[in-house]
């Protein structure tokens, strides 16, 4: 096929000396950004721009790209070891992968992380060479309407997060979606909920929130308790990663890149949406779901699938069709503009060498950081060696200076530790941290598009079901709403046995 | 802050008559033209690095390095937040100081009519703007919309803006009344997402620059109705202009700089000659006007004031209109 002999000659291109260091370069910085609580991948390419467009042409956009799928590696370190999400699309890794931390498996967690990274970024990288031009066309069908009945799948998918008690949950939930209106109402105008201060006037940061409620949740509990030393009951086995979790995970691996491409191609949705739903539904479909969230790899392969496919599909609307879906491919269209390109339908046949050189870059890029993290994997493991009486207050520290580089201002950092002391109110009276995240995440995008959808259709709400799409997705809303409770009422139809508590909470969230 | 010369003749010129002060200026023109600026000039920068008010800045900044227009040098920073709340006020708080300048964006003027900001234009001195940033109203290619006439006779259409309020939104409020038909602005939150809601057929058409929507132009994804500007776009001579059209609509974003209020007359004069020659050098033409496709022009300082009243009045009656003031 001739894309892949143009491919090839761009793999074989981007093997030049500079290229292969600026990638080289981009990469690490992003594997550190990534790594970094609250700066992740659009902080990081913003950061790095001005640095990049001095390297010129080619080796500029692979270390800006090499910043941003860095950062989709990166991300997972922090989530693993600390419980702390590197940044926002590392958000659900943390569910699975600090569990496995301690329990001592922390290095196989990692090695997990690097395996879906990389599959997934394989897979992403796939869908960006071959099919970059129908799935961007396929992303354009999707306007306001078809994103509501999207999120509403979202939400119906991510039901399974919500825990034991289904009140909670909804109680959780709410206030993320209150906490996401928080700031300027982006389609009527007026401030919502900024009391005042004009530090809230754009909104509350998704990583300054989610770095808060599970990282320094996690801190502020552990000064009620003692310091133990359990790193010694460690088995130095599972400080390497194992191949065997990254096999016996292949569908929930293949489910997590395939969402991930179709999620972040979408203008507006990203890679952070593409985990919840990626992990929600490796949830549904594994055989041990209702093992997920006590630290299990599969629970770590379908969020780190995910986001690396979703950074690299997310750059399909911008190579292919000038338009920058995101936050950070708008970075990188900035990037594009000073650089002299023109970011457009004709990027392609202007700069088509350029860009096919860009594309190998990545697949070298991909490469180099599977080698890199899996050699790091057993040094960074072991940090849990390390007592958390000396290493907290290293994290801490971290942490405060990553929020504050977010914007280099300090009502990041009293946000954060707000957030934080919030966490841990709401474990203290047992309710999930996950559901909020998920309001604060998915809660915005649904509010803005059936509000752009009810201006569009001036208050009609029958194109709700007229458009296929749309009408497709709330179908399957519906049937992964009704399945739990159908499945219960066959089961007991054929053998009447008392229900099982759990299960029935289950149906019912 | 410390040019005692400057701050000299400020004092001159409060406490003594015209006249005097007009002799002082004229004696100490020259010393004071050569010690300022004897400081690095601060260029606050109220938005988030790699964005739209970030490049421009930077490039001014880079361009007067370049050329060595300044004996000092230029020390941008990004103080973000607030939506340009928190950079404006600290410029602002500055008063006086002629070592601090910023760029002027659409939340330098919509920030504070919201309430939402302790200062407003007032409370700078405008200096020059140097570039134009013109709107195309443009369609899919596939779009029924062949011209304004088209679009007069549709009775209702959308758009789809970037946030409520913006330029985008005010061009459609403005076509909405020079053209008599009924148009619902839908926000978005990015020009891509904007972009590519006109693209995908989910709105009717949009208000973008150049810069965001030329190169869909080029390929034949989009086609220009009209150009927002007075006169017609060197990027598209073809493209006719609402008033050539007998529509009264002319708006476009201005880009230019501003220094705290009360800043030394003779600090303004210094950078409007400063901004001339940025804005005839060929560095600013290749590395901004070429590359982000806007419109070369200058304002000096008083014609700048005038528009930029005129933008804030343009500004507070759409607010009016969208029930937020």
């Amino acid at each position: 096929m001739e894309i892949f002999s143009l491919l090839f000659n761009g793999i074989a291109e981007a093997t030049a000396v500079t290229t292969l260091l600026a990638t080289a370069f981009g990469a690490i910085i992003g594997l550190i950004i990534g790594a970094l609580p609250g700066l992740g991948p659009t902080a990081g390419v913003a950061i790095m721009l001005p640095v990049a467009i001095g390297f010129g042409g080619v080796p500029a956009l692979a270390c800006l790209a090499g910043v941003y799928y860095g950062a989709m590696f990166g991300g997972a370190v922090t989530s693993i070891l600390l419980g702390i999400p590197g940044d926002a699309p590392s958000v659900m890794t943390v569910l699975d992968g600090h569990p496995m931390a301690k329990k001592g498996e922390a290095g196989r967690a990692l090695g997990m992380s690097v395996f879906a990274s990389f599959f997934g970024g394989m897979i992403g990288l796939l869908g960006l060479v071959v099919l970059s031009i129908p799935i961007a066309n396929a992303a354009l069908a999707f306007g306001p309407t078809e994103m509501t009945a999207l999120m509403c799948l979202a939400l119906s998918l991510a039901s399974v997060l919500g825990g034991r008690n289904p009140f909670k949950a909804f109680v959780a939930l709410a206030l993320g979606f209150w906490l996401g209106m928080v700031g300027l109402d982006p389609i009527a105008g007026p401030i919502r909920f900024n009391f005042g201060f004009i530090e809230l006037f754009d909104g509350l940061d998704f990583p300054v929130i989610a770095v808060g409620l599970f990282g320094l949740t996690a801190m502020y509990t552990s000064f009620g308790s003692e310091v133990k030393k359990e790193a010694a009951s460690f088995k130095y086995s599972n400080l390497f990663p194992r191949l065997k979790d990254a096999i016996s995970a292949k569908w929930v691996l293949l489910q997590g890149a395939v969402i991930g491409v179709f999620v972040g191609v979408l203008p507006g949705v990203g890679a952070t949406s593409a985990t919840m739903m990626s992990y929600a539904l490796a949830k549904r479909i594994s055989k041990n779901g209702d093992q997920f969230g006590t630290g299990v790899p599969e629970g770590v392969a379908a969020p780190e699938a995910a986001n690396n496919s979703a950074s690299y599909s997310s750059m399909i609307p911008l190579f292919t069709l000038g338009i920058p879906g995101s936050a950070t491919t708008a970075v990188m269209m900035g990037g594009l503009l000073m650089l002299g390109l023109q970011p457009g339908p004709l990027l392609f046949s202007n700069n088509g060498d350029f860009i096919w050189t860009v594309f190998g870059s990545f697949w070298i890029g991909n490469l180099m950081l599977v080698f890199l993290t899996l050699l790091l994997t057993p040094l960074l493991a072991s940090i849990l060696f390390v007592s958390t009486a000396l290493l907290y207050p290293a994290v801490f520290a971290t942490v405060i200076f990553g929020v504050f580089a977010i914007e280099y201002s300090m009502s990041g950092v009293f946000i954060t530790i707000l957030a934080g002391i919030f966490g841990l109110i709401l474990q203290k009276l047992d309710y999930p941290p996950v559901p909020l995240i998920l309001g604060l995440i998915i809660g915005p995008m649904l509010e803005r598009n059936i509000r752009r959808t009810l201006i569009q259709s001036e208050g009609d709400l029958a194109v709700f079901v007229e458009r296929p799409i749309a009408l497709t997705l709330f179908l399957l809303t519906a049937i992964v709403l009704l399945l739990p409770v159908l499945k219960r009422l066959l089961n007991s139809r054929s053998k009447p046995v008392s229900p099982d508590p759990a299960q029935e909470i289950q149906s019912k969230t | 802050m410390n040019c005692f010369g400057l701050s000299t003749i400020r004092k001159a010129t409060t406490a003594t008559g015209l006249a005097m002060a007009a002799s002082l200026l004229v004696a100490t023109a020259e010393p004071a033209a050569a010690e300022y600026p004897e400081e690095d000039i601060q260029m606050i920068i109220p938005f988030g690095v790699g964005g739209g008010s970030d490049t421009l800045a930077r490039t001014i900044a880079n361009v007067i390095a370049e050329l060595e227009l300044l004996p000092v040098s230029i020390q941008p920073e990004n103080r973000p937040g607030g939506s340009g709340a928190i950079g404006y006020t600290s410029v602002a708080e500055e008063r006086g100081n002629p070592n601090v300048i910023a760029t002027v964006s659409v939340s330098f003027f919509t920030t504070p009519l919201r309430g939402a900001s302790p200062v407003s234009y007032k409370d700078f001195t405008p200096l020059a703007a140097i570039s134009i940033s013109p709107y195309i109203m443009a369609v899919a290619s596939d779009s029924p919309l062949k011209s304004l006439d088209d679009v007069k006779s549709a009775g209702r259409l959308t758009t789809a803006t970037v946030g409520a309020v913006s330029d985008p939104s005010l061009l459609a409020a403005l076509t909405t009344k020079a053209l008599d038909v009924k148009i619902d602005p839908v926000p978005f939150d990015g020009e891509g997402e904007a972009l590519a809601a006109a693209l995908g057929g989910h709105v009717d058409f949009v208000f973008m620059n150049p810069s965001e929507v030329l190169q869909q132009i080029e390929a034949g994804a989009m086609r220009p109705l009209a150009v927002s500007t007075a006169n017609r776009i060197s990027v598209l001579p073809e493209t006719p202009t609402f008033k050539e059209l007998g529509y009264d609509i002319e708006h476009a974003q201005l880009r230019g700089l501003v220094m705290p209020a009360d800043v030394p007359a003779e600090a303004v004069a210094y950078w409007e000659g400063i901004l001339k020659q940025v804005a005839d050098s060929d560095a600013w033409r290749e590395q901004y006007i070429e590359r982000y496709l806007d419109e070369p022009a200058f304002l000096p300082s008083a014609d700048y004031q005038k528009k930029i009243e005129e933008m804030n009045s343009g500004y507070k009656s759409l607010m009016e209109e969208l029930g937020l003031l």
